[in-house]
This record gives structure tokens, C-alpha cells and sequence, in this order.
């Protein structure tokens, strides 16, 4: 398994998410209701709108999953924030980066991942947006555009922005 | 992906939901299909479809129904009479939360070209509107 990698940057990084004061607080139906809409738009099990903290990935907003935490190391999500554009995995368990991982072997079964990464607004990626499968599946262009608008809302939202997206 | 209209086109999209509703438009104009008109209501649908040419429409027959009615046809019947700043031919998908073979009947009768059944999804809509161009 190859751990989620470390950006050169990350000391800023985090010191932006915290300025977002949106770690460890309650859920906000804001940012829940786009991340319902990813599940039931793609037909996904899992969705999370996911915070990459210094240790841990933590869940803003989850569908799916019962845990609001998770190591950072493991975590697919930290490999998402360190890519320029969105992060797909069709089939984790043919990539050796992710194939021993312990959520690829064990629960949640992450099999299928596609993560895009959300910008605060000084451009520090802080997080994702992110859907998960116990399947393997592929996206075309136009799935990856309706991810991207949905990530581009919570965006919004995490700036301050529209209220009734 | 959607096969890109040739020309970017003006779209109406009448839903009650915005977050479907923006989610539509936003990945549109990404994809450079075409701007996606919005309008969450029946009355706002009336109001752009007598000020601007439209080349194809996708509407939520439960937006404006009233009076027990299940369904609003208004917006159809005014663009197929030639009562809208559009050609009345436009393609012209309708959303429905139960098809029924009544309901079918009535859309025949006004030419529609697509019924979209409920999940409602973009993606649907977008590939819907794709086929428009």
C-alpha cells in the first residue's frame, strides 16, 4: 500500500482548513443535501464530503458510512488533494497503490473510488467531495462534469456562498 | 458523453428542484452544450418562454399543477400553439412521476418527444438535452 503522500505545502493547507472552522462540527444540511444528490445522481452507496486533517480524513457530510473518521494515511481522499484535477480508481484491487489497503480488504470495501478535490478559497485543496462503490465502475465525460458542478457547489458553500444551491 | 450539439444552444428547463435544476445548467455550459434556462415554477417558465427563442425544452409536468390536477400541460399546449417566442416543433422532453397510459395519451397528442420517469437524474436530462442539438 502506498500512503496517502504528504504535499510540500501542507503545513498552509491545514492552517486554511482551520480557518474554515468546519472540523469536528455538527452536520449542516447545506452541505448533506449535495452529497445525497451525488449518491442518488450516481447511484453509490457511499458519499462523503471529506476534510483531510493532519492525522485523520473527516466527514462533513456522509452517506453510507457510520464512521465520521478515518486515518489519513489509508485514506484515498489524501491522495485526491495532491491531484490536479479529479482522482478515479476504477478497481482498486488492480492498483498496487491501493490493492493491500486495509478499506480495500476489509470494510467499507472501497472498490471503486472518484474523488474531486475542493479548493478553499485561497486555492489549498482541503478536501473532497467523494463517492465510493463496492464494484468496480468507469465515468464518462459527462458524470465526471456533473461531479465537478457538485463539488463547485459545495465550494460555494464552503466560501459563504449560495445559500440555496 | 452527450454527443455536443453543433452549435451551443438556448435550453428551458422547467423543475421544481433546484439543486437538480442547477447542477443541469452548471455541467452544460462545462460541457459547452449550450446555456440552460432555469425556472422553478410554471409562471416563470411562461414569462421566459414568451421573451426568448428556445430550441428545446425538458419540463416537470407537476410544476404549476393545480386544482387536483396531477399534471400542468399549460406550457405544452402554449408552445405547440405557436403561443411562445419558440418554434412550435421545438423537442420537447416532459418529466413525470408516474407514466400512466392516459397521460401517455395526452403527450402524444402534443408531439412530445421524450418522457423522462422518475429518479430524475442530470445526467438524463443532460443527454436528453444533447439530443436536442
Amino acid at each position: 500500500m502506498l500512503a496517502a503522500p504528504i504535499p510540500a505545502n501542507d503545513k498552509e493547507r491545514l492552517a486554511a482548513l482551520r480557518a474554515l472552522l468546519i472540523l469536528d462540527t455538527p452536520p449542516e444540511e447545506r452541505y448533506d443535501r449535495i452529497v445525497r444528490f451525488a449518491a442518488e445522481e450516481f447511484g453509490v452507496p457511499i458519499a462523503l464530503l471529506s476534510v483531510i486533517d493532519e492525522n485523520r480524513q473527516w466527514f462533513k457530510a456522509r452517506v453510507g458510512l457510520d464512521v465520521c473518521e478515518t486515518q489519513r494515511d489509508i485514506s484515498f481522499c489524501g491522495h485526491a488533494i495532491v491531484q490536479p484535477d479529479i482522482f478515479v480508481i476504477e478497481d482498486a484491487r488492480q492498483d498496487p497503490r491501493f490493492a493491500d489497503n486495509p478499506i480495500v480488504t476489509g470494510d467499507p470495501r472501497v472498490i471503486f473510488y472518484v474523488g474531486a478535490p475542493l479548493l478553499e478559497p485561497s486555492g489549498h485543496a482541503i478536501g473532497t467531495l467523494c463517492l465510493i462503490d463496492h464494484e468496480p465502475r468507469t465515468l464518462d465525460a459527462t458524470e465526471l462534469a456533473i461531479l465537478a458542478s457538485l463539488r463547485d457547489l459545495l465550494q460555494e458553500e464552503l466560501s459563504g456562498g449560495n445559500e440555496h444551491a | 458523453m452527450p454527443e455536443r450539439p453543433r452549435n451551443p444552444i438556448d435550453m428551458l428547463l422547467v423543475e421544481e428542484q433546484p439543486l437538480l435544476r442547477k447542477t443541469v445548467s452548471m455541467t452544460a455550459r462545462s460541457l459547452g452544450m449550450g446555456k440552460v434556462h432555469e425556472a422553478a415554477t410554471a409562471e416563470a417558465a411562461e414569462k421566459l418562454l414568451r421573451e426568448r427563442s428556445f430550441q428545446g425544452a425538458v419540463i416537470s409536468l407537476e410544476c404549476g399543477a393545480f386544482g387536483g390536477a396531477a399534471h400542468n400541460f399549460t406550457l405544452l399546449d402554449r408552445v405547440r400553439g405557436g403561443m411562445s417566442a419558440s418554434r412550435a416543433t421545438i423537442p420537447i422532453a416532459v418529466m413525470v412521476d408516474h407514466p400512466t397510459a392516459a397521460l401517455l395519451q395526452e403527450l402524444r397528442s402534443r408531439d412530445i418527444n421524450r418522457v423522462i420517469v422518475k429518479p430524475f437524474r442530470a445526467k438524463v436530462l443532460l443527454d436528453t438535452f444533447a439530443s436536442f442539438g
